[in-house]
């Protein structure tokens, strides 16, 4: 089924998510129910490198995009703002950094 | 070597077991049962000030279904990662509730005790030689780092676990360990497929996590030639292909590799099939052993004394512009305080919920509800210059004056009296890097005691 409008990255994904891996790096999730799904959100661009960095406020070089087809899935891997737990954190955990990729708007197939 | 069956009793423990699932595990007749105690997820503060905060009742009342668990199967119970940071004054408590259980119940068991600890001396000689690097995005190590920190320890792998399985042990309990080598050392020493065990052990030591819908329960991860199944002992919880293949994301940079100590495993080629309406089987996992090994080395230095406070806002006009007031508010505190305090021994900050306190920079949504709360939040030298500059930021928050306001008698709603507390010592991570050994269980002694009646 297509639509001729764009639609919002939480709409098409079944899982959007953050979460440490380890004390200093923030690694993010994004799946699909299908793979087609994945392979169409891959090919349009909008979670490479250069599209996602002025969402989260870092550089691209900083982030890591890794497809991972098992679990048709897109993992999205970058620096913590400051160590988990330190004086300024405001999430020990990581887990709601990921808020910034549900709008992003995907182009119909 | 047949079907080697470890069961995951659950998810960290000291939150609670639920034990239907845990009953059906012993009922599966397990080889071993493991358990993983700690993480690093909840920040230094563990790691640090030397205890688990959480406090052991029910830590206790997880142990004791796991080792009564161990009893009734008569397999090794096997714990990594003690009062969740696994320093020695951690593993030193929890060994302490395993003595007292055994008495209470009059179970004679053989404790092993593995403590992970290291010497600063050992890591600053490690770090002259050459032979530390930071692991992920943590800046380059200092011994600086290493003198300022509370203590380090070092994640242990299945080596240690070996030595005290093969001593016998029906109970081991160690400091920091990898959850995999919690799991994986049982059905290694078996002679089971080092890969398989690995990989299992990584899906297990999560306890349900991986099934659908997730949870805690416990789960059985049963090693069969080169391959294993998973399955959820929980039965409205089902491991299928995806959820299992999918676990390889959490936590994780890397979804294809994960590391141990003496090499690491890749899931480039690992296939997952349905083997049953609620069960998985995983095969094509490669273990490649590691030219150098490594051990992880984690250390919390403190970073101060917190003292913080915590009040409502939903006057409307002063939602408009919280956030000039909390910045004059900071001006003011400092001017006021300056004859007392440097202004450099302490750091005062202003979380505003509810207006981006939790993207901070990354926040684009513009603040639109009804009520806020604003955390002042205080890290200084001193528990007592926390508390003052706390309580003088709160006073004058509280007061504070805006432009149109009509709320000339308070500006915060406190949920509670006293309206500051001390939260104490708080912590950074100032070591978490990975130091090159040339026997990666080396570092690790293993004790042997009976206890019981």
């Amino acid at each position: 089924m297509t639509s001729p409008a764009p639609r919002r990255l939480v709409e098409v994904a079944s899982v959007i998510r953050s979460k440490n891996a380890g004390p200093f790096t923030v690694t993010l999730d994004v799946m699909f129910d299908h793979a087609d799904d994945l392979r169409h959100v891959v090919a349009t661009g909008v979670l490479s490198p250069a599209a996602l960095a002025p969402r989260f406020a870092v550089e691209a070089e900083a982030l890591r995009v890794v497809v991972f087809a098992p679990a048709n899935a897109v993992k999205i891997t970058m620096p913590r703002r400051c160590g988990s737990g330190s004086a300024q954190d405001t999430d020990v955990y990581g887990t709601q950094q990921h808020v910034p990729l549900f709008d992003i708007e995907v182009p119909p197939p | 070597m047949g079907a080697f069956r470890c069961l995951g009793a659950s998810g960290q423990l000291g939150y609670g077991i639920p034990v239907p699932a845990l009953e059906a595990g012993i009922a599966r007749e397990p080889h071993v049962i493991g358990a993983d105690l700690g993480s690093s997820d909840p920040g230094p503060h563990a790691l640090g000030v030397g205890r688990d905060a959480r406090g052991p009742d029910l830590v206790r009342a997880d142990l004791e279904l796991v080792l009564g668990a161990g009893r009734r199967t008569g397999s090794p119970v096997v714990l990594g990662s003690a009062g969740v940071a696994g320093g020695t004054p951690h593993l030193e408590a929890v060994a302490d509730l395993v003595r007292d259980l055994a008495r209470t119940h009059g179970w004679p068991l053989r404790l092993a005790l593995i403590d992970a600890e290291v010497r600063p001396q050992w890591v600053l000689d490690e770090l002259a030689a050459g032979r530390v690097r930071p692991l992920g995005h943590a800046p380059e190590l200092t011994a600086h780092d290493v003198h300022v920190s509370e203590r380090i320890v070092a994640q242990m792998g299945v080596e240690p676990f070996l030595a005290a399985l093969d001593a016998g042990a029906d109970v081991v309990l160690a400091g920091r360990a990898c959850d995999t080598a919690v799991f994986a050392a049982a059905p290694i020493l078996a002679g089971a497929d080092p890969a398989a065990s690995y990989h299992m052990a990584k899906i297990v030591e999560c306890a349900s996590q991986c099934a659908d819908p997730g949870g805690r329960d416990a789960i059985l991860g049963t090693v069969v030639d080169d391959g294993f199944i998973v399955e959820s002992m929980a039965a409205d919880r089902r491991c299928l292909p995806l959820g299992v293949a999918a676990h390889a994301l959490y936590e994780e940079a890397d979804p294809f590799t994960f590391h141990e100590p003496s090499g690491h495993v890749d899931t480039t080629h690992s296939r997952y099939e349905q083997v049953s309406d609620r069960a998985t089987r995983v095969t094509g996992s490669r273990w490649v052993p590691a030219a150098t090994p490594t051990l992880k080395l984690e250390g919390a230095a403190r970073e101060g004394y917190r003292t913080f406070s915590i009040g409502g806002v939903r006057d409307p006009i002063l939602l408009a512009c919280l956030e000039d007031v909390t910045e004059q508010v900071r001006a003011r505190v400092a001017a006021v305080t300056a004859e007392t305090f440097d202004p450099a021994s302490y750091r005062l900050r202003f979380l505003r919920y509810g207006q981006g306190a939790v993207l901070g920079a990354a926040e684009t949504a513009a603040p639109a509800g009804y009520e806020a709360a604003v955390l002042i939040d205080v890290v200084a030298d001193e528990q007592s210059t926390a508390r003052a500059i706390c309580a003088s930021a709160r006073q004058y928050l509280l007061h504070a004056f805006y432009p149109g306001i009509r709320a000339t008698a308070g500006n915060l709603a406190f949920p509670f009296s006293p309206t500051e507390f001390d939260a104490g010592e708080t912590y950074r991570f100032s070591v978490h890097h990975l130091v090159e050994i040339a026997d990666p269980g080396a570092p690790f002694d293993v004790v042997v005691e009976d206890v019981g009646p």
